[in-house]
């Protein structure tokens, strides 16, 4: 009985994600709208480019999780994706040799200021969401104050990081792939993951426990600065240069992938394997307007028809459970 | 009598409607390339892209937002109906004139399969990379109105900002005989159609001693905002204005307006350009003024579209392939420079069509922006 049991079970990475499984069926309802629209739809040519427009929404979004999941949430994830993108391309202007120096920096500096971040909210004893308002304010300007328009370029040799691809895999969908499998990892296996969770869950209990709230916090932060940076770095090389305004849309938009994986705004449970599929629902039901020829207007609705579809799923299973 | 006059009116009005139908019928080379005193010319061999149609047309349009861009739409449409017996499907996308949203655009129509992609790029940098990788995907791509930096396309289709400046300009001149003063009714600072006709326009006035800029000031290709910085120009300058520059017709009327109510007589307003707009030459054949209209005309999607089968069908086409832009003048303003324009206004003006209406789409009579519906391959 026991056995029946265990094999029933489904794998970690579902269980300890309830909401997957609602992505997961839109992810087949859109796939079953779109096999219809489209001869073209379902071929592996198409899914591969969708899967390359899922980068730089599955990147700023795996950060973003983090934050979610520890109770918390990154409102400065845009203004620090428009800032690393346009140091990317002001530092590196056209010089292949510059590449590696300012890719290393500007990483550095995205994990920085999420520390700052973790700092202040743990110095200041203010919610996160005042904290990262604040910081995402300062970067902007920080910003504007180092280019008011389009800043530098970058080498063609960079731009294979947005639109390269290895035995036609694209190079940087796998990169976030790859760090959302590693971060997955983490929180299933390592000390560090679980605090995140207890964390989250209850703040309270998690001190009461003497779990370092500072350092998990700077874990997060940081992560998700650094997850900022990598799409800001992605967002140099897929326009050939950094503009000011460019991270301005991901502030919110990195919250939805979150959301339609099933994490919960109020943390302590969801996952990064979900938020990817749900970066990856949202780069498909847009592929798939473009499909039905639908206007732009009408695709931001039918996102937020999504969103509110994926969560009323996810609180229905709730309560069946 | 009454017979005779109608008679005399329906020929005089075949005599008005005759060049514009011989125009859009013109499918050789664009004049400017013809004209083009330079004796080597970029051609592009576009053999490697031959293909039997029909054809799969993408269109990546950076957005729509102004009526120009509206009416440039439509005619492409048009041109994807007159050419229906070759073009299978046009796919239509737009971007909003987000950079993000046009890239995930041509990369979406290149997964759909097109032959050739259109494309007008929202901003010349930001979607560089992207028409690149079509490009070397072997996707021809035909940009229209707005390229990117890099040479990475077939051709460009595009009208001379630099032919109306400098001929605004010399017309003004003369009109002038050299002597007088000018305000710029600039269009949106810093932006490429306004600084492409300025600058040219400038080395021209430049050449003539006589000739004083008075004020270069900013309408935004508003005609309300034309109307109030022309206002406070007659307010600070008066009399003295001698003529207006004006890189586009939208912000016109607004000023011809700030002139009438500043209680000039109809043909004391001074020598003013306009270009593709309705409202300007009704307003100079009512009111006798001297007008320069030269067209940008958004019939240059249309025109991306024919460009587009030549580059399918193998036949080499010039890297920037510059279309007609029709000179259009009011009666008794010949000057050497222009001894005889294209049209004259009253060919040109719409006259029952509304002021913002733009009269160089190519779309033929009758046509209204906002009730236009065709039926195109999609």
């Amino acid at each position: 009985m026991t056995a029946i049991a265990a094999r029933l079970t489904p794998p970690w990475w579902l269980r300890s994600n309830a909401g997957l499984i609602g992505v997961l069926v839109l992810i087949g309802a859109v796939s079953i709208v779109g096999a219809t629209v489209s001869d073209r739809f379902l071929t592996l040519g198409n899914l591969l480019n969708v899967y390359e427009q899922t980068t730089d929404l599955a990147l700023v979004s795996i950060g973003q999780t983090l934050t979610i999941l520890s109770g918390g949430i990154d409102l400065s994830v845009g203004s620090l994706i428009s800032l690393t993108s346009c140091l990317t391309s002001g530092l590196i202007n056209g010089n292949p040799d510059r590449v590696l120096p300012v890719v290393a920096g500007v990483l550095a500096l995205g994990t920085l200021v999420g520390m700052i971040n973790a700092a202040l909210v743990v110095a200041l004893r203010v919610h996160p969401l005042i904290v990262t308002l604040g910081m995402g304010a300062i970067l902007q300007g920080v910003t504007l104050l180092y280019a008011l328009g389009p800043v530098g370029r970058v080498p063609r040799s960079f731009n294979v990081l947005a639109y390269g691809r290895i035995a036609g895999i694209p190079i940087g969908a796998t990169v976030a792939l790859t760090l959302c499998i590693l971060i997955a990892l983490l929180l299933r296996y390592l000390p560090l993951g679980r605090q995140i969770y207890a964390l989250g869950d209850d703040a309270n209990s998690a001190r009461l426990v003497g779990l370092r709230r500072t350092r998990i916090l700077m874990f997060v932060y940081g992560a998700s600065g650094f997850c900022c940076a990598a799409t800001g770095l992605y967002l140099a090389a897929r326009f050939g240069v950094g503009q000011p305004y460019t991270g301005v849309n991901y502030t919110l938009a990195s919250i939805t992938p979150v959301v339609l994986g099933g994490t919960l705004l109020s943390g302590g449970r969801g996952g990064v394997i979900g938020t990817m599929f749900g970066a990856f629902l949202i780069a498909l039901l847009n592929n798939l307007l473009n499909f039905m020829d639908v206007s732009k207007h009408y695709q931001l609705v039918a996102q937020a028809v999504i969103i509110i579809l994926a969560v009323s799923i996810y609180v229905e299973r709730r309560r069946m459970e | 009598m009454k017979a005779i006059i109608a008679s005399c009116l329906s020929l005089a009005c075949l005599a008005v409607t005759m060049p514009r139908e011989a125009m859009a019928q013109y499918a050789g080379a664009p004049r400017t390339f013809l004209f083009n005193p330079a004796l080597d010319v970029c051609i592009r061999d576009t053999r490697k892209f031959k293909k039997a149609p029909p054809y799969v047309i993408g269109f990546a349009n950076a957005g729509l937002g102004d009526s120009w861009r509206v009416v440039g739409l439509h005619s492409l449409q048009k041109a994807a109906h007159d050419h229906a017996d070759v073009v299978k499907k046009l796919l239509i996308t737009d971007a909003g004139h987000d950079d993000a949203k046009q890239v995930a655009d041509i990369q979406d129509l290149v997964s759909r399969g097109v032959d050739l992609l259109i494309v007008s790029a929202n901003t010349s940098q930001a979607l560089d990379p992207a028409v690149t990788q079509a490009t070397e995907r072997g996707i021809p791509v035909v940009m229209v109105d707005r390229r990117v930096d890099s040479d990475n396309f077939v051709t460009f289709v595009t009208a001379s900002d630099a032919m109306m400046g400098r001929l605004f300009a010399q017309w003004i001149v003369e009109k002038l005989n050299g002597k007088g003063n000018v305000i710029i009714l600039g269009g949106q600072a810093g932006s490429s159609p306004n600084e492409n006709r300025v600058k040219p326009a400038m080395q021209v006035f430049g050449a003539y001693p006589g000739i004083k800029i008075l004020d270069t000031v900013y309408s935004d290709w508003s005609p309300v905002k034309g109307k109030q910085v022309m206002q406070a120009m007659i307010a600070k300058h008066g009399r003295n204005i001698n003529a207006v520059f004006a890189p586009h017709g939208l912000q016109v009327p607004g000023a011809i307006e700030a002139f009438l109510e500043a209680g000039w007589k109809g043909s004391e307003i001074p020598p003013i350009t306009s270009a593709d707009m309705n409202g300007p030459m009704k307003m100079a054949i009512k009111n006798k003024f001297p007008l320069l209209d030269i067209d940008y005309p958004p019939a240059m999607m249309g025109t991306a579209l024919d460009v587009a089968l030549k580059v399918l069908s193998g036949a080499s086409v010039p890297c920037v392939y510059t279309i007609n832009s029709n000179i259009v003048l009011t009666h008794g303003d010949e000057t050497p420079s222009i001894p005889k324009p294209d049209m004259y206004v009253e060919q040109h003006v719409v006259a029952d069509g509304p002021d913002d209406m733009l009269v160089s789409g190519g779309m033929g009579p009758g046509y209204n922006p906002s009730t236009f519906k065709i039926d195109y391959p999609h």
